[in-house]
């Protein structure tokens, strides 16, 4: 596929991230989470791990096996931006479907959600959602991240805000919500 | 027993004490036998669940003959609606790190781990700069110990202690069988002691005060304090420690907001508690107390009765379904099966009976389940279906 090739990490990256951590215990998963760190959309490209593979010697099927186990490893390309939003029991029951409806109107998204994806991207790769089991801020409920950020108690009025805000080219970095 | 019991706040956990360097040196300047029955006369129970004696653990890690033992921290906190030991860490983090030490001197070990969730990236510098601290003094004062952070990536079921060792290992998070044990075969097939955050926050307090302070606190079979995660249907939301046995009543009437129709206590894997159940449900481990004890990894979530049961159900069993590794067929297939099951009732497909099949179907899970996700399923099922009945049926 071509994305693929376009999108796969430099080989002389991915061979200085692996002689970094060679011999460490565990060293597989680091070595993957750096790679899909280095991907320009933030995913492990099957170039990418077909390179591991035959460097290191693990066989493609098991690290497959490992990135599809792992929630923090994307097989697919990732948004510039991302939000996610908590589906714990204490953020579900304060009204976090509301705020995942609101953000799956954008074009194509519903549909992944309902097909049973627990990720969407859209087609320009600008944003992409997802849903996390409990982001351990139940106190605050609803949680939603952006960019890595935690806002709480989100009404619906404050997620469409913030989609907004993501869409728009100046985007405003240090938005508040109240 | 519940008639007479206050809610009795305590303050150990989160008291700052910068007196760590003292606790960690007259600690290891102790005998690991004396260490190991103070534990054990303060009678700890582990807090990340299933409430193994913690002195016990160290004390049969230690027997082990190994040139390499480790000692690792639990910090993957993922029970939803569970956020103590993210707390902990980023208050008191000496206090862990002492503690992993300690358990080093006790079993002979030199390394660490706090096994981070992936979702708490944002401690991580933080916290290095304090191991960093710690190292420097562990240096100064010529104990021999290292301790490194082992960020997870993101999966449930890698709070399973044999699951964590696999992933740390680099391989997918899946429970191995027991036995072995950790404290013979953990990480790398090493003798490894794994206690949680909260559990080695509590050794602290009963290396530095004694036994008799934490045994104190609590009732019977359940002594000391503990950290409950509270949330939900709640004026006030947050993280209190309170003395173990208390009754869920008297957790009502402090926390609820006058409408509270039932409790969840211990997380998606632990039990639902409702209205009528308050007054003999005790919180603290199995034992002979009068009514039921539930144990829990100290996650409480209140429900007011504008909240519908089966909503609540139907998101735990979307968390199991999600989480469940797959390695097992009752889990695997169970957790799929329920969560059709409950949908097909409310929609009418089938009818109310179908739920006493699920409840048989719920509790073999209980038996046949590899781990304690696939075990643990059957807890908040039943105990949901069976006193919200009329909630799952369309
Ligand atoms: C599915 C599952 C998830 C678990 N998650 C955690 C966790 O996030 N944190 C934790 O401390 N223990 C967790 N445990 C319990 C651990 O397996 C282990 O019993 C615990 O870390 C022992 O520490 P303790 O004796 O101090 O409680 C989990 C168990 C199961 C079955
Ligand atoms: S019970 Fe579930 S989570 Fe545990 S080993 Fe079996 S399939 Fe995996
Ligand atoms: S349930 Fe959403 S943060 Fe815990």
């Amino acid at each position: 596929m071509n994305v693929n090739l376009e999108n796969q990490v430099d080989t002389k990256i991915i061979d200085e991230i692996m002689s970094k951590h060679k011999g460490k215990p565990g060293e597989l998963l680091t070595v993957m989470e750096e790679v899909q760190e280095a991907n320009d959309y933030k995913y492990l490209d099957e170039a990418s791990m077909g390179y591991i593979s035959s460097k290191s010697k693990v066989p493609l099927s098991q690290i497959y096996s490992v990135a599809t186990f792992y929630s923090f490893f994307n097989l697919k390309p990732q948004g510039k931006h991302t939000i996610i939003v908590c589906r714990g029991t204490a953020c579900h029951t304060k009204g976090s479907k509301i705020l995942l409806d609101d953000l799956t109107t954008l074009p194509g998204c519903k549909d992944a959600f309902d097909a049973g994806e627990t990720s969407f991207t859209t087609d320009d790769k600008l944003i992409t959602i997802k849903t996390v089991a409990c982001f351990g801020q139940c106190a605050l409920a609803p949680v939603v991240a952006v960019d890595g950020v935690i806002y709480s108690n989100v009404t619906s009025e404050q997620i469409k805000k913030l989609l907004e805000n993501l869409q728009e080219e100046n985007k405003d970095e240090n938005i508040r919500l109240s | 027993m519940s008639t007479s019991y206050q809610l009795k706040r305590a303050d150990f956990i989160f008291k700052n004490e910068n007196d760590w360097e003292d606790v960690l040196r007259k600690s290891i300047s102790r005998p690991p036998n004396e260490l190991i029955n103070e534990l054990i006369s303060s009678e700890l129970k582990g807090r990340g669940g299933a409430g193994f004696p913690t002195g016990l653990k160290w004390k049969v890690t230690s027997e082990e003959v190994n040139d390499v033992k480790y000692v690792i921290c639990n910090a993957d906190e993922g029970e939803p609606g569970t956020f103590k030991d993210r707390e902990i860490l980023s208050r008191v983090p000496f206090k862990v790190l002492t503690a992993i030490a300690i358990c080093g001197h006790v079993i002979g070990a030199r390394t660490g781990f706090i096994y981070l969730r992936g979702e708490y990236f944002f401690l991580q510098n933080e916290l290095n700069k304090a191991i960093n601290e710690f190292e420097y003094y562990c240096k100064e004062i010529k104990f021999d110990f290292k301790i490194k952070i082992f960020m997870g990536s993101g999966a449930y079921i890698c709070g399973e202690e044999t699951a964590l060792f696999e992933s740390m290992e680099g391989k997918r998070g899946e429970p191995r069988n027991k036995p072995p044990y950790p404290s013979s075969f953990g990480y790398m097939g090493k003798p490894t002691v794994i206690n949680n955050v909260e559990t080695l926050a509590h050794t602290y307090t009963i290396f530095k005060y004694g036994s008799k302070r934490f045994y104190d606190l609590g009732v019977q079979y359940s002594r000391g304090s503990k950290l409950f995660s509270v949330s939900g249907d709640t004026p006030k939301p947050g993280i209190y420690e309170l003395e173990l046995g208390m009754s869920l009543a008297d957790f009502v009437e402090e926390f609820g907001d006058d409408d509270t129709k039932a409790v969840q206590v211990g997380g998606a894997s632990g039990f639902l508690v409702p209205r009528k159940r308050f007054a003999e449900t005790n919180i603290g481990f199995q034992g002979k107390l009068v009514g039921i004890s539930l144990p829990t990894g100290g996650s409480m979530m209140l429900f007011n009765s504008s909240r519908s049961m089966f909503n609540v159900l139907d998101n735990y069993l979307n968390f199991f379904a999600e989480e469940s590794c797959g390695q097992c067929t009752p889990c695997r297939v169970g957790c799929q099966q329920l969560l059709k099951g409950i949908k097909a009732v409310k929609r009418g497909e089938k009818n109310a009976q179908y739920l006493d099949k699920m409840l048989k179907l719920a509790e073999t899970m209980q038996f046949t389940a590899k781990c304690g996700l696939g075990q643990s399923v059957g807890n908040s099922f039943s105990s949901i279906v069976e006193n919200f009945r009329e909630e799952m049926i369309y």
